[in-house]
């Protein structure tokens, strides 16, 4: 039934953000992960990527979750000379995570799965008023 | 003559089929809102004699003639023609759906199926008067 097959790519869809979710979480709750040794790399912003594939099953191109990419930017440097992990000029690299721009992805990750949730309401109460046919 | 036969009922279907796959299309497009590169698509409009036409033709389609077979479906296939519309806003990332404009597209999309349906439900009724059951 094609209503099942809305439902299902509205379904890719929710799983696709809320892997996109889970990436941000990760990142926001980095973000003041110190490296553990002296000079060494602090936690590395990631990026959550997406695919859109062809669904034969469905005939649609759903969507699914890309590899997990790292963010490049340098690395956001205090200096703390007391600080364990600081290096030899003093300096403790900081994570690369801006939780300015992770606020922003979130609401956008909400936006799109609110959107998805929508479609799927739509959708059954379709399937409902076809039902109600039977009831005429 | 079958009652499905009738010409108010056999259009009436059409036109649900159509609803039906406007809202797949339109799933796809909510779902990749986020895809790079991708561009939001839509059916085009349901014209009378296309629908007429739809109601009397059968469709010719490829039948698998072993269970271990994959069904031949190359590119999405429809019996609708999809047209991408023109999109006014791109962004960066080469995605084009407006997630507002889906949503207006979904509500009007179950609205007109609400009304096909209810008109085939007044349709029953109608035979059921002319059978004198009510």
């Amino acid at each position: 039934m094609d209503f099942l097959k809305s439902m299902a790519i509205a379904a890719s869809g929710l799983r696709a953000q809320a892997g996109r979710m889970r990436v941000i979480a990760e990142n926001i709750a980095n973000a003041d992960s110190t490296p553990a040794k002296a000079g060494a790399d602090p936690y590395r912003r990631k990026i959550m990527t997406f695919r859109s594939e062809l669904d034969r099953d469905l005939e649609a191109r759903t969507v699914a979750l890309g590899k997990v990419r790292t963010d490049s930017t340098d690395f956001r440097l205090k200096y703390e000379p007391g600080h364990p992990a600081a290096d030899a000029t003093g300096n403790v690299k900081y994570p690369n995570v801006n939780p300015l721009v992770e606020m922003t992805d979130m609401r956008e990750a909400q936006r799109s799965y609110e959107a998805n949730i929508n479609i799927i309401g739509a959708t059954r109460r379709m399937i409902q008023r076809t039902i109600d046919i039977l009831k005429a | 003559m079958a009652i499905a036969d009738l010409p108010i009922f056999s259009m009436l279907r059409t036109r649900m089929a159509w609803h039906q796959e406007r809202q797949r299309v339109l799933a796809e497009n909510v779902a990749n809102a986020d895809s790079a590169q991708y561009r939001p698509r839509d059916l085009a409009p349901l014209k009378f004699d296309q629908a007429l036409a739809a109601s009397q033709t059968s469709q010719v389609s490829l039948t698998r003639t072993e269970g271990a077979h994959i069904s031949a479906v190359g590119a999405p296939a429809t019996k609708f023609a999809t047209q991408s519309n023109g999109s006014h806003e791109v962004r960066p990332t080469g995605n084009a759906v407006s997630l507002e404009d889906e949503m207006m597209k979904v509500a009007s999309n179950q609205m007109d199926f609400q009304a096909a349906t209810a008109l085939y439900t007044r349709s029953l009724a109608l035979i059921k008067t002319a059978l004198g059951k009510r």
